[in-house]
């Protein structure tokens, strides 16, 4: 007992001072104004020797403002793309195999697929063979097909995996946009939670959110004359594609660009123009639409003009056949890497597919060799590179160049992250949405800050008058509580609410609860007889279980709370988890070591 | 005790806390079937916010004192019987939540209409689909590519009129999809404010939406909640004491939730998701108390054998009652920032928790030690009526 009181107080002074510590982010965080918080303002600010910048105490949805949505995943029609997408493959591979098939196709409820053929039963069983652990074929089927089935838990994991694979799209689209502590939660139902802290634009964000990101790829018709009619009909664009004359006329433009072709030789391909989006569309819509058939579609991507950091942005087509070759959800892994194959280095998304997509990748490139592949992200052409060689399993997509190196590579970044997480497998609707003014947040934080404060000075107060040195000596406890549960909540990234506020004055309130509980125990034995020094031993021994009863019995709420709670009440769950955790150490460890310091001696007094 | 110190509660208290238990019991069930009765719809009922009902809920601000009844007469106009309205936050700020039923204002046979004139003019591929918990939102396919002006005249033309019209990325190849969102709820209650009270400039600052099945969700899981941590907590306690313990541990949480319930249901206060948490809280909180009792009682037992029950119980709870009392009273303390100073959800959640705690204490007195008697009581009474071998062997404490 002699010493030991010096390791303790020795350990108390690191808790504190680490927590100090954990706390400097946050600090610089705090000082910025408002709208500065979340820039690259506050990663300047923070000096080099404190911890990580990411480690600062966040203000959640309803003191910062912000948007929450709740999205419903429409799941039925996942299954349906998924299905329909079997289906072709099953077609595909009979073909190979040497079974007739007239068509497979998608029939009742869009879960059964019909394959047309003259011979239903060497369809079934080839197709069984390879699919025996999905798949099942129900009886049924007209005359001339036979049906094949899902099974439910092949179903049911369709289900799931459209759900997850949603999420993970909007969180990578979410972190694309830089919002600070933006929460995503997949909840039952098949929902999906997002709070977006500090976000203003309520349309913007669920129109980000709400775009499917299908990626397809889709074969360029180079070979095609069919855009050649529209050229009297719309001005020609004023110089060449490298370097148009900007701006384009408000109508949009025709211009050619000289492609290779696939039996050798080149050829001048006709495109459209225009400065913007809609000048585009409406171009195609006036001139262009009417020229396609039902092979044929107009795929739009973007160009920039000039050099330097100031470019021109314009709009152009490229012709593609309609057929979608490949998706997006065969892709496996994608990472943006450096090709330094034509010298100097460019950086470039590499792709790796799953076996079954490199199978078709192969044969699509195979049949296609020398022809441009256009990659099509929600409808845009991001790329559309030749196909140089047979590409099975590992692809690469070529950027389009004359952007300064960083930004292409960050693009390649980007454009590698939205191939991990895939498309979102299905529609979203939106089923909640709240905003959160950003006018409510300032007013709400400093009265709830207010409110803390008075709280807490009521109660340093009141443990001082009514316990004198003890009740310091608690105090001193209870401040280092507060400090400590600042620190975790910074260090393991919680978000701050305006219940999470109520929970931190509540938890000093069981602070004081359980010193409150250990001065009268200690009372209590003065009053039977004993000494100082027996009275504080005999005081925090029996009254240990008790704090811990106490304590463990309100955990339990607050875990069964974070469990079940959303969104605010969560915060508050997990201030009060932290508070609790942090009050068993402050008070039982804490004023010990202190009153186990000042009551050294026998002769030691104490006011109690 | 060099210095002279106080006790609030004086140490050497003898309170027949047991002798009081009949009155007590009486005057708990009579407050906790009171609280029930009024929480039920045929009553009363509770004033479920947007979280749980489902709705629309929108926070306006007006620039000077605006009648509440005046807000609701104008609403009711514009046909939402179910208006809510209510002032929120200090006077001086002149906010009111205003709360209406429906997430959606178009009617099935609006949406037929629209989606029959579009379908007419436009190029549709598949079945246009509106989901009135979503709000007023039709999604729309098309085979090419229609401009949003395009559309809009065409939903227009019907007499619907459109706020927005967004594009969204097709679902298969060679298709568009689009989403028309006609002018809802939020728009025609804005308008109706602006053309009545233009002088005092309504802001709407804030919407909600809640769809009915979120809402009813949200509302199995807060119940669900309460009771698992009831659960968990009795068995902590029965595992760290003895489950003889347990049946009072749960009708004083019982009792503390039903009390705490009752400020939401007599206040006619918004009983939301923060509502579920001040319960929970109450819960796991009261207990406190209780144990510190519980565990005197069992300290008690062992020092003084052969004292009669509820003399021991009565003593124990003398012993511990400046405890009990400070800490529930330094919690509260803690409570009255957040009583003066918070607005909205948070002065409820302050006084809902005062209420809690001053419940958990008398609970800690009157109900959960006594019900400790009563039940040894009768477990002692079958014994004597019936004894049985291998129950006489009686249970070491």
């Amino acid at each position: 007992m002699e010493r030991s009181w010096l390791w303790r107080i020795g350990l108390i002074a690191a808790v504190a001072l680490f927590s100090v510590y954990q706390l400097v982010p946050s600090w610089f965080y705090f000082k910025l104004p408002p709208g500065e918080r979340n820039g690259p303002a506050y990663e300047e600010s923070v000096p080099k020797w404190a911890p990580n910048a990411r480690r600062h105490l966040n203000l959640g949805l309803d003191l910062q403002g912000g948007i929450h949505l709740a999205m419903g995943v429409d799941v039925d029609r996942a299954v349906k793309a998924k299905v329909a997408r079997r289906a072709d493959e099953i077609a595909e591979y009979l073909k190979e195999k040497g079974v007739p098939v007239e068509s497979a196709q998608p029939a009742g409820d869009g879960r059964v697929i019909e394959v047309k053929t003259s011979e239903p039963a060497r369809a079934e069983k080839t197709v069984l063979d390879q699919y025996n652990s999905e798949m099942y074929a129900p009886s049924g089927a007209p005359q001339g097909a036979t049906w094949l089935a899902f099974k439910t838990k092949v179903l049911q994991d369709f289900q799931a995996k459209a759900v997850e694979q949603a999420e993970k799209t909007i969180r990578n689209r979410v972190d694309k946009w830089g919002v600070s502590e933006p929460d995503i939660k997949r909840k039952s139902n098949n929902q999906i939670q997002i709070q977006l802290p500090g976000f203003k634009d309520p349309e913007k964000a669920k129109e980000l959110l709400g775009r499917t990101a299908q990626l397809e790829f889709k074969i360029a018709d180079d070979e095609s004359s069919l855009l050649d009619a529209v050229r009297s009909e719309l001005p020609a664009c004023q110089g060449s594609e490298a370097g148009f004359k900007m701006p384009l006329p408000a109508e949009g433009c025709w211009s050619v660009e000289t492609v290779e072709l696939p039996s050798g030789g080149t050829r001048q391909v006709t495109f459209l123009a225009a400065n913007n989006r809609s000048e585009l569309d409406a171009a195609i819509e006036k001139h262009a639409k009417s020229k396609l058939d039902h092979d044929h579609e107009l795929g739009i991507g973007e160009g920039t003009v000039g050099q330097g950091p100031i470019r021109d942005r314009y709009y152009r087509t490229y012709l593609l056949r309609a057929k979608t070759e490949l998706t997006g959800d065969y892709i496996a892994d994608a990472r943006a890497a450096v090709d330094n194959s034509q010298g100097a280095g460019k950086p470039v998304v590499v792709f790796t597919m799953s076996p079954e997509g490199g199978r078709l990748m192969e044969k699509l490139t195979t049949n296609n060799l020398h022809r441009r592949m256009a990659t099509v992200l929600d409808g845009k052409v991001e790329t559309a590179p030749y196909i140089q060689g047979k590409i099975s399993t590992n692809g690469q997509i070529t950027l389009g160049s004359g952007r300064p190196y960083q930004q292409m590579f960050e693009e390649a970044n980007e454009i590698a992250l939205v191939l991990k997480a895939g498309a979102l497998p299905a529609p979203v609707t939106i089923f909640e949405e709240r905003t959160v003014g950003a006018t409510l947040g300032p007013e709400l934080i400093r009265k709830g800050t207010t409110a803390a404060l008075v709280g807490l000075l009521l109660v340093i107060f009141f443990m001082i008058l009514y316990y004198r040195a003890t009740g310091l000596i608690a105090d001193v406890a209870l401040a280092l509580n507060g400090l400590l549960v600042l620190a975790i909540m910074a260090i393991i990234g919680t978000t701050l609410t305006l219940p999470g506020i109520a929970g931190f004055v509540l938890t000093l309130g069981m602070a004081v609860d359980a010193n409150v509980l250990i001065n009268e125990r200690i009372r209590e034995e003065l009053r039977a007889g004993r000494t100082v020094r027996q009275a504080v031993d005999q005081g925090y021994d029996k009254v240990f279980w008790t704090i811990v009863d106490g304590h463990v019995t309100t955990l339990v709420a607050a875990v069964v709370l974070m469990q079940y709670g959303s969104g605010p009440v969560r915060g508050f769950a997990v201030t009060l988890i932290i508070g609790l955790v942090a009050s068993m150490f402050t008070s039982i460890v804490v004023t010990r070591a202190i009153m186990d310091f000042f009551t050294r001696r026998d002769t030691a007094r104490l006011s109690v | 005790m060099q210095f002279k110190t106080f006790d609030i509660i004086p140490h050497d208290t003898k309170f027949d806390f047991v002798g009081k238990r009949h009155i007590a019991v009486a005057l708990s069930l009579i407050a906790n079937l009171a609280v029930i009765v009024f929480s039920l719809n045929a009553v009363h009922g509770l004033n479920f916010g947007v979280d749980f009902a489902g709705g629309t809920e929108m926070e306006v601000k007006f620039d000077r004192g605006v009648d509440a009844a005046d807000i609701r007469r104008s609403v009711e106009e514009l046909g939402f019987k179910d208006a809510s309205v209510q002032t929120y936050g200090p006077e001086s700020e002149h906010s009111y939540l205003i709360r209406v039923g429906r997430i959606a204002l178009m009617s099935q046979d609006d949406v037929n209409r629209v989606i029959q004139a579009v379908k007419a003019k436009l190029p549709v591929s598949g079945e246009p689909h509106f989901n009135s918990e979503v709000g007023d939102k039709i999604d729309f396919q098309f085979t090419r590519n229609p401009t949003s002006d395009e559309l809009r005249a065409v939903v227009e033309s019907t007499g619907v009129k459109v706020r927005e019209v967004r594009e969204e990325a097709g679902l298969t190849a060679g298709t568009r999809s689009f989403a028309v969102i006609t002018q809802g709820i939020r728009d025609k209650v804005e308008n109706e404010l602006q053309a009545k009270f233009s002088d005092a400039k309504p802001d709407v600052r804030r919407v909600e939406y809640v769809g009915p099945a979120v809402g009813r969700e949200l509302r199995n899981q807060g119940f669900k909640a309460i009771l698992y941590a009831m659960g968990l907590i009795v068995i902590y306690v029965g595992l760290r004491f003895d489950f003889r313990f347990s049946p009072g541990v749960i009708i004083a949480l019982l009792h503390d939730a039903i009390i705490t319930l009752g400020y939401f249901a007599f206040s006619g206060r918004e009983f939301n998701l923060t509502a579920v948490a001040v319960i929970l809280t109450v819960v796991g909180y009261s207990v406190n108390d209780t144990v510190v009792v519980y565990d005197r009682i069992r300290e008690n037992q062992a020092k003084l054998k052969g004292k009669n029950l509820a003399d021991l119980v009565n003593l124990s709870i003398n012993e511990v009652l400046g405890r009990t009392f400070l800490t529930s009273f330094a919690t509260a303390l803690s409570l009255v920032g957040l009583l003066i100073y918070g607005v909205g959800t948070i002065f409820d959640f302050s006084a809902a928790m005062l209420i809690g705690i001053i419940s958990g204490t008398y609970s800690t007195w009157f109900i959960a030690a006594p019900m400790t008697i009563w039940l040894e009581e009768r477990a002692e009474k079958k014994k004597a009526a019936a004894p049985r071998p291998h129950e006489a062997q009686a249970k070491s404490v």
